[in-house]
């Protein structure tokens, strides 16, 4: 075995310690005597080598603020242990219905202009999504100035967040999981309905009110911006929070 | 391993799941890049694996059965959003590779060790990887998975994952001996 190219298949096998007797010591022979796979070698041990001897530091990432605490809601959830009869149905029908939202929806982008029904199905199933990972029923109310910050800082946004007003309460905002992550995501509950506002800077459509998936999605745009408010498929009790986000969205 | 309805008990199996979260982390970091993405996507693995988990079989490997779901969670998204660094074409790949690797005089593994290698430093050379390397070598050297188990995660043939190990081996250790001779070489040469 002198060929160079079975050499360079086997070096992986080698640097593990896989290789049989019979054909390390064939490699072996064929390093001693070729300079360019000797060097390879060299290289491969040498990677090996650094990244075994760092590995438990590499795998020593600290968790973010939260993550485990929404994953364990998540496994509860799912445990469905405190859930009463009908959530305990509806909980994975919901699940379903966002899975299949996501897989119709994640080849469509909203960089390209699709009908309005399929952006707010695309928003509908992040608005699902998020509040119910992220917003546990006790989610305490955010300043909106803190929820600019935070959205400037992690993600370089500057939008403006209408703050909570009556019967209306800011929880938080997250990044749009669909859409390329580019769109922000605001959270809100009205007298414990869940809303959602998403803001999709420097695009234009017109304005439109329908129902997706058993929510109303409103779409409205101003100066460039177009906001799509997300909220139960009977808003009729949330006439008002509605009135205020259209009035209170744009700068 | 489909159309199994057995289930294991709920809080076990739960619990289980979670137990893998920091390991799960630390690999979306290293795939991802960025701690938003990694988050979202450890999220949408725990969530996935609670949905599909009568898909699990009881008495394997819940590890790996995890890793595959992140890593097919994230082939997806980046296939679906085609972004930046999503290009694992491997004619592509070899001409990163051949590019990268250019004859440098190199040092011992035991002197680049002794230098103590800062972590910080790893991760970042490590991240310059082309993504189907950093994977590899990631599954292969810092998690400890089998030839097998990777090609099942990457869903590539076993040459194909021993390739991406060995480049990305020998890439990795060129990028550190580099920084460390950059760093050495006196000014007037």
């Amino acid at each position: 075995m002198s060929d160079c190219r079975s050499v360079t298949e086997q070096l992986t096998s080698y640097v593990d310690g896989q290789l049989d007797a019979g054909r390390r010591i064939e490699l072996e022979r064929h390093l001693e005597s070729c300079v360019s796979c000797r060097r390879d070698a060299a290289y491969e041990r040498g990677g090996h080598t650094v990244l075994r001897h760092h590995a438990s530091r590499l795998r020593d990432e600290p968790l973010p603020p939260g993550l485990r605490a929404r994953c364990e809601s998540a496994v509860r959830e799912q445990a469905g242990a405190s859930l009463p009869g009908w959530r305990r149905t509806l909980v994975p029908t919901v699940l379903s219905v966002i899975i299949l939202v996501f897989t119709a929806s994640a080849i469509f982008s909203l960089a390209t202009r699709r009908s309005d029904a399929v952006l707010a199905a695309q928003l509908t199933a992040d608005h699902t999504k998020c509040f119910k990972l992220f917003a546990p029923a006790d989610a305490p109310a955010m300043g909106a100035h803190d929820v600019e910050e935070m959205l400037a800082r992690e993600y370089g946004w500057k939008i403006h967040v209408p703050p909570s007003s009556a019967g209306l309460q800011l929880i938080g905002a997250r990044r749009c999981l669909y859409a390329d992550g580019l769109i922000p995501h605001v959270m809100y509950r009205a007298n414990g309905q869940d809303l959602s506002l998403f803001v999709l800077k420097g695009v234009t459509r017109n304005a439109s009110d329908l129902v997706t998936f058993g929510h109303r999605s409103q779409i409205w745009t101003r100066n460039n911006t177009t906001y799509v408010l997300v909220g139960p498929a009977d808003s009729s009790g949330l006439a008002d929070a509605t009135q205020y986000m259209i009035k209170e969205a744009q700068p | 391993m489909f159309g199994r309805r057995q289930r294991a008990a709920p809080d076990t199996f739960g619990s289980e799941v979670l137990r893998y979260l920091e390991p799960l982390y630390a690999t979306a970091m290293r795939l991802t890049r960025n701690r938003a993405d990694a988050e979202d996507l450890v999220q949408d693995t725990v969530v996935r694996a609670l949905r599909f988990r009568d898909r699990f079989e009881p008495g394997t490997n819940l590890r790996a059965w995890l890793y595959t779901i992140l890593h097919n969670t994230w082939r997806n998204r980046i296939r679906d959003t085609a972004r930046e660094g999503t290009d694992v074409d491997s004619d592509r790949i070899e001409e990163l590779a051949a590019r990268a690797e250019g004859p440098v005089d190199v040092e011992t593994p035991e002197r680049v060790l002794l230098r103590s290698t800062m972590d910080a430093e790893l991760r970042e050379a490590l991240d310059e990887l082309p993504e189907a390397f950093r994977q590899a070598v990631w599954l292969r050297d810092v998690e400890e998975f089998s030839y097998a188990e990777i090609a099942a995660m990457l869903d590539v043939p076993i040459g194909t994952v021993m390739s991406r190990i060995s480049r990305g081996r020998r890439q990795l250790y060129e990028k550190l001996s580099r920084t460390r001779n950059d760093a050495q070489v006196p000014a007037s040469r």
